[in-house]
């Protein structure tokens, strides 16, 4: 990109004001707000077993009593948070040090969201440039879209520790888009030693690692260069379990309470997601049947992804955050946060977007109708599961839908670029 | 049809512009018309009893005979000594209940309280007190309630019934004979064996505070300035209120049933009630003041409106109305009219029920918590009448999304020519049949707009009540204004941003319009009336446009207009409301303050950022057509 020094020091001030005004904007919810974090550390759509602070401090309180945090069964997410935790001031008494470190956290991920938009890897790469690649929003428009998203706030000011995770994947794609391809293994392992499901970001991230290494002096061959990406994802993470190790001393019950945890789905407490309802209803003898069969199909979107937009390793990366956010075992809006914070990377395929608005308006109404419907059923006892289940089945209509739309954008963006005489002419099915 | 379906492809200002203004039409006319379908034999139903183990009637009430003289002489004790004290009012110590400077102050002494304890004490029940005070619109309610609790010789203290008996009634009359009545039946109760779960009988000094205190304070939710409960029971299955303020014999049962925010009591309970008093007992059982219902058309739908008012209000009509939030099913048995039944009768009415709620094996859950009675033993439920408030919502959704597919799909450029305006470049280069939206502009307005509802949220809930008056003249004048210079600035940019073009108003009106489609279908499920009266309210929102015309024609229709719609503005109905039934505007306002405060009401929230930000949008739009 060519930017003028002038032009690059307003970008650079905006900057400032955008990163400036979404910390005092969260910093106001939480001074003028006290019950606001706690209210939302409490709330199913945005704190689920995997990831609620209310478990964090439950572990963090028999870790630093020197019980193994495992015990108890509350606690499920990885052990290295807790002498990161530990090292904080106690949230209960002086909440204001943790609050400033997530918030801290949120900004440095949308510094990796401006680095990835900065990069314009989303509207040309190695082998796709877009036909509307000057359509589109500079860095800071797109972190401003990220920081100022009320499921975002959410997420942050529950104190959720999905941010995290979302720190490993946007570091990964920024490291990766940067052309720091260690990096972005060191990251994405460390997402994945978090929550798991990043593991299968990393077809996607490693081509999109080796297409940035294409277009240096003497590209590698892409096997060998997989299979050494693929070793320094495993060494990650197996150099963090070992940490891990050293702090729990149980390798087997802290592998069973967390990855076990995230694969056996053994807690049904009600989120936004799909998994909790359906594996109340199965009788037991199936449940390892359908286990496999839910986990078979969030894997098998990577493989289709892949193949389909192998020219825009990007896309494929956005795509599966959006699948995730609706399929993975344990959802919380800070899931969909992530793939709405990803969509606007792809400003240019807004105007080939057909259902924005449907899946806008299902979205809307899904999260003003959630926490009605959870209201009616839980509290007032006047409504039942079905309220809140129908409701989560909007919710991920909405994003599906938006997913979908974006694909066949993306799609229709690859074929316009094939068959430039085409461009405006209205689809129809042969 | 698909000759139909490419006809109206062929016609797009009709697609585009009249179909949707029919369709949001045809909802209102039908949303409404369901409404004044329901009282009709076909549409309501006849009440029954689901929860079979409530048998109500199935047994023989005792209370009679020897327990009339201990009712008159608990009756007399309590006389003597509320004589002593209007007569010395010096003495004046605690827990008296101030009525905002109101003329009517009853003195609920210390004196009193002690009476109150010593007799059931003596019955052999377990007392306490508790103390509390709330703060609201600058006016302090202070009070004491006294409590007593029978632990149930056959259960585990894991459940309890209440017995409320405030001293004053929601008319604000004194309720000696209610109070009295509890008193009486606390000492009756505890001579049984049979109750398997525990009773509690409270004596609040009146129907506004005392409850929600204690039920607060019974949960452990309450505020600093409530004291906790030094005795509790267990987990608390319904709530019975007794009034008799009269000093005769009475003719009916007056059944109240209305929660905060418009949630209902389980059916069950009230069609107990209803069964008991009218079947077992054969005294009439009447309900939303209707006091001659001869079960025609247009009384029903006259209970059902009256139901709906107070639902949509969302007001506490009475002591029970604070169990609600808590999950437990409570009304009000008031006694009305003049005739034979004495407190005997409505003893052995609240013995009935005890019995029959003390049979059940758990929480009341079997029959409605959502529906409209138009009879004591008619109601229609939420399947029924929801899809009239859901079509009212609807017609602006319908709007919403026509108008977003208009600006992209429909180019406006006849009316850009009528207008005399430059076409905007883009809209004229461009090639596919799909427009850029711009939709920083209108976006910021819609948020900014419901932003600012939070301003007179504010003030309402936090200014002294002698300002409601005045305070509410300045935001009538608010709404005149504010529309037209927000459109005075949007239409002619006056330096401060470029001009509007038309495709911006539509989509205005396109997200204010979703905005209240989508929350006032979200609140059809919370609280049904609410949703419909303020729907029927915005009705005319849906077809706030930017006129155009030649100049003489387009203002003198857009002033009518805005004048039309400034009455239906929430100060102005406010107004006219309180003009009709003769109520202030300020004792109005500090109820709703007190509700805010005290109850948990959020009708407000309603009112000032869903309905008031769609209003002044509507204003807006209309106004644009005068610059």
């Amino acid at each position: 990109m060519s930017t003028t020094p002038s032009s690059r020091n307003t970008m650079k001030d905006r900057g400032i004001v955008v990163f400036g005004a979404a910390f005092v904007l969260r910093l106001l919810l939480t001074c003028l707000f006290p019950a606001l974090p706690d209210l939302l550390t409490g709330r199913v759509e945005v704190s689920t077993p995997v990831n609620s602070f209310k478990r964090l401090q439950e572990g963090l309180f028999l870790y630093t009593r020197n019980v193994s945090p495992y015990d108890g069964g509350v606690y499920h997410q990885a052990p290295l948070l807790l002498p990161l935790f530990a090292l904080l001031p106690d949230a209960k008494s002086s909440p204001l040090p943790t609050a400033i470190f997530y918030f801290l956290v949120d900004l440095l991920n949308a510094y990796a969201l401006l680095k990835i938009s900065q990069s314009g890897q989303s509207v040309k790469s190695r082998l796709h440039t877009a036909v509307r690649q000057h359509v589109r929003w500079d860095g800071v428009s797109v972190a401003a879209w990220f920081l100022f998203n009320p499921f975002t706030i959410a997420t942050c000011l529950a104190r959720s520790t999905s941010v995290f995770t979302t720190s490993g994947i946007l570091f990964a794609v920024s490291n990766a888009v940067g052309g720091n391809s260690v990096n972005a293994m060191l990251a994405l392992g460390f997402a994945s030693y978090l929550s798991l499901y990043p593991t299968l970001l990393f077809i996607p991230l490693v081509l999109l690692c080796y297409d940035i290494r294409a277009q240096g002096p003497n590209p590698p061959k892409i096997g060998l260069y997989v299979v050494q990406h693929a070793g320094l994802l495993l060494a990650s993470i197996a150099g963090l379990l070992g940490l891990s190790c050293l702090i729990t001393g149980n390798f087997w019950e802290f592998i069973s309470a967390t990855y076990g945890f995230h694969l056996l789905v053994p807690d049904l407490t009600p989120n936004v997601g799909l998994w909790w309802y359906f594996f109340i209803e199965m009788f037991d003898s199936f449940r390892e049947f359908f286990l496999g069969v839910f986990w078979l199909h969030l894997a098998s979107y990577v493989g289709g992804f892949t193949v389909r937009f192998q020219r825009q390793p990007l896309f494929v990366i956005t795509s599966l955050l959006g699948v995730f956010a609706v399929f993975k075992p344990y959802p919380s809006i800070s899931d969909a946060s992530l793939f709405f914070a990803m969509l606007p990377l792809y400003r240019h395929l807004f105007p080939l977007m057909r259902y924005t608005f449907f899946a806008v308006s299902a979205i809307l109404y899904s999260s003003l109708l959630g926490p009605a419907f959870y209201h009616l059923w839980v509290y007032a006892g006047s409504g039942n599961a079905n309220f809140f289940y129908a409701i989560t089945l909007v919710w991920s209509l909405g994003i599906s839908i938006l997913l979908a739309d974006a694909v066949f954008a993306a799609l229709r963006d690859e074929w316009e670029q094939q068959n430039p005489d085409q461009k405006g002419a209205e689809v129809r099915q042969v | 049809m698909p000759a139909a379906i490419r006809n109206l492809r062929s016609n797009p200002h009709f697609l585009f512009v009249r179909l949707p203004k029919l369709l949001s039409l045809l909802c209102i006319v039908v949303g409404v018309a369901w409404l004044l379908l329901l009282p009709l034999n076909e549409y309501s139903r006849r009440t029954y009893i689901s929860e079979n183990a409530l048998l109500p009637g199935q047994v023989h009430a005792y209370f009679t005979g020897s327990e009339q003289n201990i009712f008159r002489g608990y009756k007399k004790e309590l006389e003597g000594i509320l004589n002593d004290e209007t007569k010395d009012r010096a003495e004046v110590t605690a827990g008296y209940v101030s009525r905002g400077g109101h003329a009517e102050q009853l003195l609920i002494l210390d004196r009193v309280s002690d009476k109150v304890q010593s007799i059931f004490e003596e019955a052999g029940l377990k007392f306490a007190r508790q103390k509390y005070e709330y703060n609201s619109a600058g006016i302090t309610h202070q009070g004491e309630n006294s409590y007593a609790i029978i632990h149930a010789p056959r259960g585990d203290a894991t459940e309890a019934i209440v017995l409320v008996a405030p001293w004053l009634t929601a008319d604000d009359k004194l309720n000696l004979n209610g109070v009295t009545l509890a008193l009486t039946l606390a000492r009756y109760f505890k001579r049984w064996s049979l109750w398997s779960k525990d009773i509690i009988f409270l004596i609040t000094p009146d129907s506004k505070t005392g409850t929600q205190a204690w039920i607060d304070a019974y949960h452990d939710m309450h505020p600093a300035s409530v004291q906790p409960l030094p005795l509790k029971s267990g987990a608390l299955q319904g709530a019975l209120v007794i009034e008799y303020p009269l000093e005769h014999r009475f003719q009916t049962l007056h059944i109240v049933y209305d929660g905060v925010n418009g949630q209902l009591p389980n059916l069950d309970l009230f069609n107990t009630a209803v069964s008991i008093a009218g079947g077992q007992m054969g005294i009439g059982a009447n309900l939303q003041e209707m006091w001659n219902h001869d079960d025609s058309y247009e009384n029903r739908l006259q209970t059902m409106v009256r139901g709906m008012t107070k639902q949509g209000l969302g007001y506490a009509t009475g002591a029970h109305s604070s169990f609600m939030p808590y999950h437990i099913d409570a009304i009000t048995l008031q006694t009305k009219g003049e005739g034979w039944e004495d407190e005997m009768a409505l003893g052995r009415t609240i013995e009935s029920l005890c019995r029959s709620l003390n049979n059940l094996l758990e929480h009341l859950h079997q029959s409605f918590f959502f529906y409209l009675l138009m009879q004591s033993n008619r109601f229609v439920s939420i399947g029924t009448y929801l899809p009239s408030a859901m079509l009212l919502a609807g017609n602006f959704t319908i709007m919403a999304i026509a108008l977003w597919m208009r600006t992209g799909y429909y180019p406006e450029t006849k009316s850009v020519q009528t207008k005399g305006e430059k076409a905007p470049a883009e809209e004229k280069a461009k090639t596919s049949n799909i427009a850029e939206r711009k939709l920083a502009l209108p976006l910021s307005l819609v948020v900014g707009l419901h932003l600012l509802g939070l301003v007179p949220l504010w003030v309402f809930n936090n200014v002294s009540h002698q300002y409601f008056t005045t305070i509410t003249f300045v935001v009538l004048g608010v709404d005149i204004i504010l529309p037209l210079s927000l459109a005075a600035i949007l239409s002619n940019g006056l330096g401060l941003s470029k001009p509007l073009i038309p495709q911006q108003y539509h989509l205005i009106k396109s997200f204010s319009l979703l905005l209240l489609g989508l929350s006032l279908s979200t609140l059809a499920t919370l609280n049904f009336s609410l949703s419909f009266m303020i729907g029927l309210l915005c009705t005319p929102l849906s077809f706030m446009t930017r006129l155009q015309g030649a100049a003489p024609a387009r203002l003198a229709t857009s002033g009518l207009g805005l004048a039309l719609l400034n009455l239906l503005s929430p100060p102005t109905v406010l107004l006219g409301v309180c003009w009709y039934t003769g109520v202030s505007v300020e004792t109005v306002l500090t109820e709703a303050a007190f509700g805010w405060d005290v109850w948990g009401m959020w009708t407000q929230v309603v009112v000032w950022c869903v309905w008031w930000p769609a209003w002044l949008i509507g204003g807006v739009l209309l106004g644009s057509s005068i610059f």
